[in-house]
């Protein structure tokens, strides 16, 4: 069953305009699923995450519903079939 | 006998002609048309140029490759002929719809010109090309339709200009009946869409409303041109994937992606509208289409043509861009949410502004590089997504947009990039060379003109940084300043760290604070821990550095060694912005501010002061600034001169105003108002056509014998 990642508007343009990016992999942690993501589109990574491999500080990733920093952040396991959505915090000025 | 024979005498028996050489029907007779040459083989069918025996003209003879049977062939037969009565201009003529040995073929008008489809390329054609196009197109469906007349086939191949830029759009209402009746009209299903592919190659034209096996109409062409204009714009069509799948969801869900910035807002709307998804937000008719397209044509013709391309990947919409001229005097303009470019004549009396470029992102540092003959602009550009390094070599038109963020902390030291502060080229004779002053507070180098960076390390394991403290505005190393004379020599200024120099090109560092107070620590004069805000020099004059610290104004005579205070007669010894004159290494401009609690101009006068003897005494400037109710602030890269002759000098708000003064801060102008929080504003004279003059009282020393006494009444200090 392949996972699905939902990307906001500005990384569309790293995705060849893609706002689903199906990915065909199964029994994986959100860090491995995120690196077969950006060997597809490697432009990406440095958006999402910093230099250091943390996810950057208003971006929020979710698997299905769930804020993966309530369930093991990038150990978080993703099943088969969820949707992983990236989406900017509501923050900023 | 093969059926090419059978097509001389058309006595043959009707085996399927495509199934056979095509060469072979060379010389055929087909009626009265003698068949001269192949001009072409697509999905449809083969195409031949022949030769009207009686009324003595070529015309394009194309077989349809399919056999048809009973209401199907009727209903295409009247179809075709129907679509043989249209005469525009815009519109292939159909002379004649036949059927011979059971396959149809259509004698049409000979067009001398090539498929749109292979003269688009990579890049795209130019947008004025694309219009031109495009109201021909739209013309030629505006008259099919008003006959009740649908393309259903609308494709770039489908669309021939002549040498001239004659648009002639072809196979109206024929070859997707062909293939719709071909395929029975059962259900649709992926099969029946890979067999639409695989024979018509239009999938990439279809219509949400088609793939979902709705008939069409009118609009559904419409659709097709709106993909036709894309594709002849960025030389691919909007929707695309390596499967019938991924086509087809890209078409069902996906928006297009964004057409290049250099293409006119108004055509890319025109085009988004063909491109809706429901047919009830499309224009309802061609002649809509025609009309938007002729007004945006008429309103480009006045704006300046740009067939520029780029090697960028960031698309923002409704930006204007400049026409630059050599001998043009740039404002480079970063805010908290975007670029701005501003241009003017060296009069510098009228202003065009372009922007926003980074559309939301902030900008702290921007710059004009012109070593080695380039025209290139850098900026920075730092949001929740991370801070990059960005280029353009086209004046803002196009911006490279790397994958990978080029500058970044090893892995293992622990540090993010949160911020680009400051970018430095290195000197004229390493055009390669460029550094950023980054936050938390590092120095970055590049030897390959900004491709490859590398940290610092001689600066970064200093052992004084991990005593450095943020100020308000984050840890930062804002300020690089290169010695002119010495290529060892270097400066960094780090808020709050104070100033570091190298003799060594950057392996060792030394701390240069000595006469620098703080006020935030409890030891005054302390060797390092300075919260510096700016320090500047002048190139004639590189053993004096000029200084604006959180609490005071100084200068050094000796490569920072030591600092002596110049806060003669200013409101205030706080503030953020410094620059030299580009001519005179005695002249400095500041904007005083009240105090770091309120960080605002001073009385609510704004007011630029001027030193013309290294910082002896300060005047203000302001005629043409607000003088009531300004309560202002400038900060530390929102200042700049030009290097024209009279000095223009440049400073921006927290307010989003800009001001200028085109003869050395005499008067000023308000630029532009409105903006958001300016944070840097920087300037380039375009064409290296500089007006040089000598620089006044180089090498002249300041006496500090000769300075008057101090008016420490009127100025405002945190002691």
């Amino acid at each position: 069953m392949p996972v699905t990642f939902v990307l906001p508007g500005l990384l569309r343009s790293f995705a060849a305009g893609k706002s689903q990016i199906v990915i065909e992999q199964s029994s994986m942690t959100l860090a491995e699923a995120l690196e077969a993501l950006w060997k597809l589109y490697p432009g990406i990574r440095d958006r999402l995450a910093t230099e250091q491999g943390e996810i950057r500080e208003h971006i929020n990733v979710f698997v299905d519903n769930e804020d993966v920093r309530y369930t093991g952040g990038l150990q978080t396991p993703i099943r088969d079939g969820v949707e992983i959505t990236i989406i900017p915090a509501v923050s900023g000025g | 006998m093969n059926a090419a024979l059978s097509w001389r005498d058309q006595t043959g028996s009707p085996t399927a002609l495509v199934d056979c050489d095509p060469d072979f029907m060379i010389d055929s007779v087909l009626g009265h048309y003698r068949i001269v040459s192949k001009l072409g083989e697509g999905g449809m069918g083969v195409v031949y140029r022949a030769r009207d025996q009686v009324l003595q003209r070529d015309v394009a003879l194309k077989f349809l490759g399919a056999a048809l049977a009973g209401e199907a062939r009727q209903l295409l037969l009247r179809e075709a002929r129907a679509a043989s009565a249209l005469s525009h201009p815009n519109i292939c003529t159909v002379h004649e719809v036949g059927e011979a040995g059971g396959e149809f073929y259509i004698v049409m008008e000979l067009i001398e010109g090539k498929p749109l489809n292979t003269s688009v390329g990579d890049g795209g054609l130019p947008y004025e090309s694309v219009m031109r196009y495009g109201v021909q197109i739209a013309g030629a469906l505006a008259h099919a339709h008003g006959r009740n007349i649908i393309h259903r086939d609308l494709k770039s191949s489908n669309v021939i200009v002549t040498p001239e830029g004659l648009v002639k759009v072809l196979d109206f209402g024929l070859a997707r009946r062909l293939v719709a009746e071909a395929q029975d009209a059962g259900t649709r299903t992926m099969d029946t869409l890979e067999s639409a592919v695989t024979t018509g190659g239009t999938l990439s034209y279809m219509s949400p409303e088609v793939l979902r096996g709705e008939p069409g109409d009118l609009r559904s062409d419409l659709w097709a041109l709106g993909v036709v204009l894309y594709e002849a714009l960025t030389g691919q069509v909007p929707f695309h994937g390596r499967t019938t799948f991924e086509v087809t969801a890209a078409i069902l869900r996906e928006p297009p992606p964004p057409l290049p910035v250099r293409i006119p807002p108004g055509l890319a709307a025109v085009i988004q509208r063909c491109l809706a998804k429901e047919p009830a937000l499309r224009y309802q008719r061609a002649s809509e289409v025609q009309a938007a397209l002729e007004a945006v044509q008429s309103a480009s013709a006045v704006s300046e043509p740009s067939d520029q391309r780029g090697r960028t990947t960031t698309v923002h919409r409704g930006i204007k861009h400049l026409k630059v001229n050599s001998g043009d005097v740039v404002l480079l303009v970063g805010t908290m949410k975007g670029v701005f470019l501003l241009r003017s004549s060296a009069q510098r009396g009228r202003w065009d502004v372009a922007g926003p470029y980074f559309h939301g992102q902030a900008t702290y540092a921007l710059v004009y590089d012109d070593r080695a003959g380039r025209h290139r602009m850098w900026a920075s550009t730092v949001g929740m997504w991370g801070a990059f390094l960005r280029s353009s070599d086209d004046f803002g038109r196009t911006w490279t947009n790397p994958q990978e963020a080029p500058i970044r902390f090893p892995a293992g030291s622990g540090a993010v990039l949160k911020n680009i502060w400051h970018i430095c080229l290195g000197r004229p004779t390493d055009p390669n060379v460029m550094y950023c002053g980054v936050e938390p507070a590092a120095l970055f180098e590049s030897h390959d003109d900004g491709e490859t960076w590398s940290l610092v390390r001689g600066l970064f394991d200093h052992p004084h940084r991990p005593r450095w403290m943020p100020g308000f505005g984050g840890l930062a190393l804002h300020t690089i300043l290169l010695d002119p004379e010495n290529p060892q020599r270097m400066y960094a200024a780090i808020s709050a760290g104070g100033v570091y120099a190298t003799e060594d090109g950057g392996r060792k560092w030394q701390a240069r604070n000595r006469g620098i107070r703080v006020v935030h620590l409890p030891e005054k004069y302390p060797e390092f821990g300075q919260c510096v805000h700016k320090i500047a020099m002048h190139p004639a004059r590189p053993e004096r550095l000029f200084l604006q610290n959180h609490w005071g104004l100084y200068r050094t005579d000796n490569h920072g060694d030591t600092w002596q205070d110049i806060a003669n007669n200013v409101p205030s010894d706080f503030g953020f912005s410094m620059v030299t004159h580009p001519c005179n290494p005695d002249c400095v401009y500041i904007v005083p501010i009240e105090s770091d609690e309120f960080r605002c101009t001073p009385e609510g006068c704004l007011r630029v002061y001027r030193t013309r003897n290294a910082g002896e005494s300060w005047e203000p400037l302001t005629r043409g600034l607000p003088q009531k109710g300004a309560f202002e602030t400038v900060l530390r890269d929102a200042m700049t001169t030009d290097s024209l002759d009279p000095a223009g000098i440049y400073f921006g708000t927290r307010s989003g105003q800009l001001y200028g003064s085109a003869d050395e801060g005499k008067t000023w102008k308000k630029i532009l108002d409105g903006l958001p929080p300016v944070v840097c504003v920087k300037s380039a004279v375009v064409g290296g056509d500089r007006i040089g003059r000598a620089p006044r009282n180089a090498k002249k020393t300041v006496s500090s014998k000769r300075r008057p006494p101090r008016e420490k009444s009127r100025i405002r200090r945190k002691r």
